[in-house]
């Protein structure tokens, strides 16, 4: 694959990301969404760390995706290194399948799933900063990084500070457990029970997770978007269950997903391993509802 | 304020009132009923922090860790300060931090708040293990490192003693582990403390 121009952000993405465009051999399917100047776009992934074909082959669609849409960075839902961590683990399951991206200045902002090392905070590429959970603002975006395999009573006093010091048009959270998800293993209820009440409460618009190896949009709740997007690698196919929850699913091959945010407005796009769009959408901000 | 605080302290209170045995008066028996419960968990205080102490020098000789490290680096640190820990406690044991007193209690209150959960929390909680595989933790062992790190019940959390940075609870099977995280060995376990 042709490696993406390193881009800086702003005209220098825009002008990076055209040239790429114009690249030989890009096979993604047409995207719709605004593109508009200014705008927050970024890409969502989640249980990725495998190491195997499927992880290549789906992080090579999201580079077609990315010559296309320009993101300047990603965020990862955790199960970022699954296995063994050794040094080599780290180049064959997480450099070298990005590495375009990694190339081209996208910059990825993971939190930790069950099966990632906590010591991953320290893996820089990660951007945790040495810190198990975080916050990040982009535009005019609020974003809150969770570690939900360890919710203790220090992160939960940290989450609520944060929430309610945060002035951002959008506040949109992500972790790795879901609150909501139709998959066998079903919705983590005791952290919907601590985190759902914050969210509600701080005006929290969005909320990712992985853990479940599909893709799940769920109807709002409590007025909160909630997505599982935890197929970027491993795959349960046939895993979601239709129902009054659920707005769209997808389960039968891997997937991630892009995002932009203009304004009030959301778009987002979920993708096939093979660059199918099987869901798509505009998500408005809760305030401006 | 989470209301399993308020719980803790029902529990808390419960558990030393068993431990203290049933037929005192009420107003000593209150004052006293507290004092087994706070003892237990100052002495695992105190044994917390003559780990921190001992684990200090360790952490000195290996350098401290930070977001500038490449990922071999971050790595050999790791093992290095888990050939240290391990070294510097070749004669721990189980039970030296969870003593039997503090086990007893932290035993008590969690198939206690265990008893409270619903179905659904138990069958979620039984899920998060089901990803592990059957191995039986050990004082000195590293954690192994294929293994998932079973998601710690949320609402658990705030009932058990408070932890440095440096360790954390985790659950394995039936056990409760003390971990070290950044050298990723367990440190003490304690054997049945979840419900069969």
């Amino acid at each position: 694959m042709k490696p993406l121009p390193r881009v800086a952000g702003g005209a220098a993405l825009c002008a990076a990301m055209c040239a790429a465009m114009c690249a030989p051999a890009l096979s993604a399917q047409e995207i719709v969404l605004p593109r508009k100047d200014g705008s927050v776009r970024f890409l969502v992934m989640g249980d990725d760390g495998t190491g195997d074909r499927e992880q290549y082959e789906v992080a090579n669609q999201m580079v077609r995706f990315a010559s296309r849409f320009p993101f300047p960075f990603a965020i990862m839902l955790g199960d970022n290194i699954y296995g063994s961590e050794r040094p080599q683990d780290y180049d064959k399951k997480f450099l070298r399948p990005y590495k375009a991206l990694l190339d081209a200045g996208v910059e990825f902002n993971a939190a930790l799933g069950n099966h990632d090392d906590p010591n991953q905070r320290y893996f820089k590429p990660f951007n945790l900063g040495g810190n198990r959970y975080r916050t990040f603002k982009k535009g005019n975006v609020r974003f809150f990084v969770i570690d939900s395999n360890y919710l203790d009573p220090e992160q939960v006093k940290w989450l609520e500070k944060e929430l309610s010091a945060s002035g951002s048009d959008w506040k949109i959270a992500y972790f790795h457990h879901p609150l909501y998800t139709t998959a066998r293993r079903g919705p983590e209820v005791e952290l919907r029970a601590v985190l759902e009440p914050l969210f509600v409460k701080h005006g929290v618009d969005v909320v990712f997770t992985g853990h479940e190896h599909i893709y799940e949009r769920m109807n709002p709740q409590k007025g909160i978007y909630y997505f599982t997007v935890g197929g970027a690698a491993k795959l349960r196919k046939g895993d979601t269950r239709p129902g009054a929850l659920i707005a769209a699913r997808y389960d039968r091959d891997r997937s991630f997903l892009i995002a932009e945010i203009a304004g009030d407005s959301l778009y987002f796009q979920a993708v096939s391993r093979k660059g199918a769009v099987v869901d798509k959408g505009v998500i408005a901000r809760r305030e401006a509802r | 304020m989470l209301p399993s605080l308020n719980f803790r302290r029902v529990v808390l209170v419960g558990v030393a009132g068993v431990a203290m045995g049933a037929g005192l008066g009420c107003k000593a028996e209150e004052k006293r009923a507290v004092d087994p419960t706070t003892a237990a968990f100052e002495e695992f205080a105190k044994l917390v922090d003559g780990y921190i102490k001992l684990r200090k020098p360790l952490v000195d000789s290996v350098g401290q860790l930070d977001p500038t490290k490449s990922q071999p680096e971050i790595a050999a640190r790791s093992t290095a300060l888990a050939n240290a820990i391990i070294a510097a406690r070749s004669q721990a044991k189980p039970g030296d931090i969870f003593t039997p007193e503090v086990a007893t209690i932290l035993a008590t209150l969690i198939k206690e708040e265990y008893r409270r959960r619903s179905e659904s929390v138990q069958e979620t909680r039984e899920d998060q293990q089901d990803e592990l595989p059957d191995f039986v933790p050990r004082v000195n062992q590293v954690y192994p490192p294929t293994y998932p790190l079973a998601t710690f019940p949320p609402t658990l959390l705030p009932l058990l003693p408070a932890l440095p940075d440096a360790l954390e609870y985790r659950l394995v099977q039936h056990y409760l582990v003390l971990r070290d995280v950044e050298a990723n060995v367990i440190i003490d376990v304690m054997p049945n403390a979840l419900p069969t």
